[in-house]
């Protein structure tokens, strides 16, 4: 071999047909670590790797048989100290008297590949970042979608407890709590626009003797059935609620004493010529008030306590407004 | 609309009464059969082709999905055996086109007479019990050496990898190159090659087989040789005493005389 090309900037092999190393140049074996003669007639495959060996028969081998030539083929060699060297290989087959020879020129890429090695986990990296916010993207899209169903339960829930807590169990017409709110709501509308209102309190007559003559079951169907009475005379929802007992109030929005009292003596009717069932006959005693300036949230119940108290005195089954006993 | 023919670059020689069909392995093309191929049509029709994505094959007809299978190869077999009709052939498949071929040969038994195979491999992955050759750690080693060798460091600044089918010309001219090696179809025929387990298939081959297996093939051992034996039904088993996973180039006078006696009688 001549001296330039042992010395020559890049590793340098002859092998044969099978694979089999017949020539070597300085330089290579400086990389590799052997002697020359620990190199010549050895096997191509003993500097590499199972899977370096792999590759190099499966792309290597049949390109160079094809082609006779074979241009930058990375592979990584091992050294006698068994360090990985990452080479780019380029082959030529030709034939020299009458043998098949294959030349290999290598040249060392070690900071190259480490680069490649380092742009390559970047891209990885940044493909698996892109991929993971894709995934996380569409995972948020699914909890904002369970986010809103949530939220609708929740308000279909609220509106539902609050029709729970604004609702009398028996009878299933407002309660007093629900009253409570709608007084304050008129007492506003009445001091804010000067829309009057009145109240109606209804108390059944001797109700003490449904329930002990027949049975509370029977008292329970009563207040139901007479709720049912009073919301329909009234026809308006939310108008009617039981305060507690056998004792229910009406606001009557818009309505004067005079109409206040005509509507309460209608309900004493309607009720007296209603048809009960267990008990045969029911009666009813209404206080009326109507609210004025002077008028509290307190003083118009307490008017209209008085005017139902005094209804009962005159002999239940009638009704009487405040303004009559004042 | 391309007929089979040229979609799979299909070429025949010879013009014997017996048809042989040889199908290329892993890496390569239909090239690789030139040093036995003129040979064995002085006496039978040859038919060469390239599989889809590989050789001058229509590369528009590849699709990922088709072909990360070794059923997506096995229907360009069926289909070339369709359009060209052809009857009791004898196939040659080197690699893993024997197994490629076996599936066709299981799906169409008769179509198929006699069958070789010529360092082929079940699966290349050791299971306990089993000797493929290499760890899966092995072969995920080998995908990235693929990848840098067909990618070549530029494109690792490309940040999509582009559907292969939309840029035939990757895959053009300087064959001596890997670069022109399309790198995703590439990538995609060695995962269905080094990944895919067809153990279980052999027991349903009931074409007669030669396993042609090297002594020293640092590709597929010799004990992958030994279980295929075991495990074909109707199988013959030669070892040739040479080194490599190419006898049909390293040593192609001895092998094709191989196949011409297995098919012989």
């Amino acid at each position: 071999m001549e001296e330039r090309l042992k010395e020559a900037p890049c590793g340098f092999i002859s092998i044969d047909q099978s694979g089999c190393i017949n020539e070597v140049n300085t330089r290579f074996l400086t990389w590799m670590g052997y002697q020359e003669e620990e190199m010549v007639g050895k096997h191509m495959e003993t500097l590499l790797t199972k899977v370096n060996r792999m590759f190099f028969h499966t792309y290597f081998f049949p390109t160079i048989q094809l082609h006779n030539s074979v241009e930058e083929f990375y592979i990584n060699l091992t050294n006698a100290a068994g360090e990985s060297i990452p080479v780019l290989l380029n082959a030529r087959r030709y034939v020299h008297e009458g043998v098949p020879v294959i030349d290999c020129l290598f040249i060392q890429m070690k900071q190259r590949i480490d680069y490649e090695l380092e742009l390559r986990s970047l891209q990885k990296t940044t493909e698996k970042a892109y991929l993971d916010r894709e995934e996380a993207f569409a995972q948020l899209e699914k909890v904002y979608v369970e986010i809103a169903r949530k939220q609708g339960e929740i308000l279909e829930m609220n509106n539902e407890l609050l029709k729970l807590s604004n609702t009398d169990k028996l009878t299933n017409i407002s309660n007093r709590r629900f009253f409570q709110k709608e007084l304050e709501r008129h007492i506003d509308l009445y001091t804010e626009e000067g829309i009057v209102f009145s109240l109606l309190m209804v108390d059944i007559d001797h109700f003490k003797n449904v329930n002990d003559t027949y049975g509370h079951l029977a008292g329970d169907s009563v207040l139901v059935q007479l709720a049912g009475l009073l919301t329909q005379e009234i026809g308006l929802a939310n108008r009617v609620a039981r305060l507690g007992g056998e004792e229910f109030v009406i606001i009557l929005p818009g309505t004067n004493a005079e109409e206040s009292l005509q509507l309460a003596v209608k309900l004493n009717k309607a009720v007296e010529n209603a048809n009960w069932e267990i008990i045969h006959r029911l009666t009813v005693s209404i206080g009326a008030s109507t609210f004025s300036e002077s008028d509290t949230e307190v003083t118009i119940l307490n008017c209209v306590d008085q005017a139902l108290y005094r209804a009962k005195g005159n002999g239940r089954n009638c009704s009487i407004h405040y303004h009559e006993i004042r | 609309m391309k007929t089979i023919q040229q979609r799979n670059h299909v070429k025949i020689i010879g013009q014997g009464e017996q048809t042989i069909l040889l199908a290329h392995g892993f890496g390569c093309d239909q090239s690789m059969w030139q040093y036995i191929a003129p040979a064995l049509a002085e006496q039978y029709r040859v038919v060469l082709f390239d599989y889809v994505g590989a050789g001058d094959s229509d590369i528009t007809a590849y699709h990922s999905e088709k072909y990360s299978s070794a059923h997506g190869y096995k229907q360009d077999i069926l289909d070339i055996i369709d359009e060209l009709e052809l009857k009791d052939i004898h196939f040659v498949g080197h690699s893993v086109s024997s197994m490629i071929g076996m599936l066709a040969a299981i799906e169409r038994p008769e179509c198929f007479k006699k069958f070789v195979m010529i360092g082929p491999s079940p699966c290349y992955i050791n299971e306990p019990g089993y000797t493929g050759g290499f760890e899966a750690s092995d072969i995920a080693d080998l995908l990235t050496m693929m990848e840098m060798n067909f990618t070549g460091w530029a494109n690792y600044l490309a940040p999509v990898v582009t559907d292969p089918a939309k840029d035939p010309q990757l895959t053009k001219s300087l064959e001596q190159s890997f670069v022109s090696v399309n790198p995703q179809i590439a990538r995609e025929f060695a995962e269905m090659t080094f990944m895919s387990d067809h153990r279980e298939s052999l027991v349903s081959m009931t074409v007669p087989t030669l396993i042609i297996q090297c002594s020293d093939d640092s590709i597929v051992p010799i004990e992958v040789g030994e279980y295929l034996h075991a495990h074909l039904p109707a199988s013959t088993l030669h070892i040739m005493q040479v080194k490599g996973h190419y006898p049909h180039m390293s040593n192609p006078t001895e092998t094709k005389k191989l196949i011409e006696e297995f098919i012989a009688n």
